[in-house]
């Protein structure tokens, strides 16, 4: 497993930083976590140029780029319903949020009802949640 | 804690359809935070459940085919498997209870 670039884990360092700012999420109380994904990030900008989230399986990662932004972070999750599977962006007690999904969607029957710490933020596609 | 073996692509149907006990396995990457924040619980698991279950793991980067064949997309993703057929299937770094109760319903 080769380390990604400096410049790509510098870039995703300060996107993380800024993002957890505008969406008022915080990180997880595990830093490897948080450190775990910043990696995983920059590790796709230097293989496909994009940062696309490495907590997903994808049979082929660049189609998967040519295909949509769906699962370049910040994630349409993230930007409709502030819903990080990746524990990137969570509450102060590192769980995501789920107040915002559907009912019927996965973060919902794994981690029930979490509740927005900061309702006021985030959610730049709330129009098409 | 107990060492999990990993299986691969060309290993699964041997390591897992064919066990001989069911098996959990977990579907992980090298970068995804949240399977590093499950991987104890899971070890955890296989000491707990020793001889009555098996518990694996398979490096999605490394192993393409498994996950696109049992439609895996979120990871860490956990499915269990009983006499060749999936029985359970679990997204996300889920509490350590959520997995005992899916095990238990299973074993």
């Amino acid at each position: 497993m080769d380390q990604p670039s400096e410049k790509s884990i510098k870039r995703m360092r300060i996107y993380v930083e800024k993002y957890m700012q505008k969406t008022g999420t915080s990180g997880h109380p595990e830093p490897e976590v948080t450190e775990s994904v910043i990696l995983g990030l920059a590790n796709n900008i230097d293989e496909v140029g994009r940062p696309l989230c490495p907590c997903n399986f994808y049979p082929d990662k660049k189609a998967e780029v040519e295909r949509s932004r769906e699962w370049v972070c910040a994630c349409d999750e993230m930007k409709k319903w502030k819903y990080c599977h990746c524990l990137l962006f969570v509450t102060p007690e590192g769980t995501p949020i789920t107040e915002h999904l559907p009912e019927d969607h996965e973060g919902r029957q794994i981690y029930g009802l979490v509740k927005d710490p900061t309702p006021g933020k985030g959610r730049e596609l709330a129009d098409k949640a | 804690m107990a060492d999990i073996q990993q299986v691969s692509d060309s290993s699964f149907d041997g390591d897992v359809l064919k066990a001989d006990v069911p098996v959990l396995i977990d579907f992980w990457a090298p970068w995804c935070g949240p399977c590093r924040a499950i991987a104890p619980i899971v070890e955890e698991l296989a000491g707990e459940y020793d001889g009555k279950l098996k518990i694996v793991k398979m490096n999605v980067d490394d192993n393409p085919q498994t996950p696109a064949q049992y439609g895996v997309r979120g990871i860490p993703n956990l499915i269990l498997f009983k006499d060749g057929e999936v029985k359970q299937q679990i997204v996300g770094a889920v509490p350590k209870a959520h997995l005992v109760k899916a095990i238990d319903d299973v074993v």
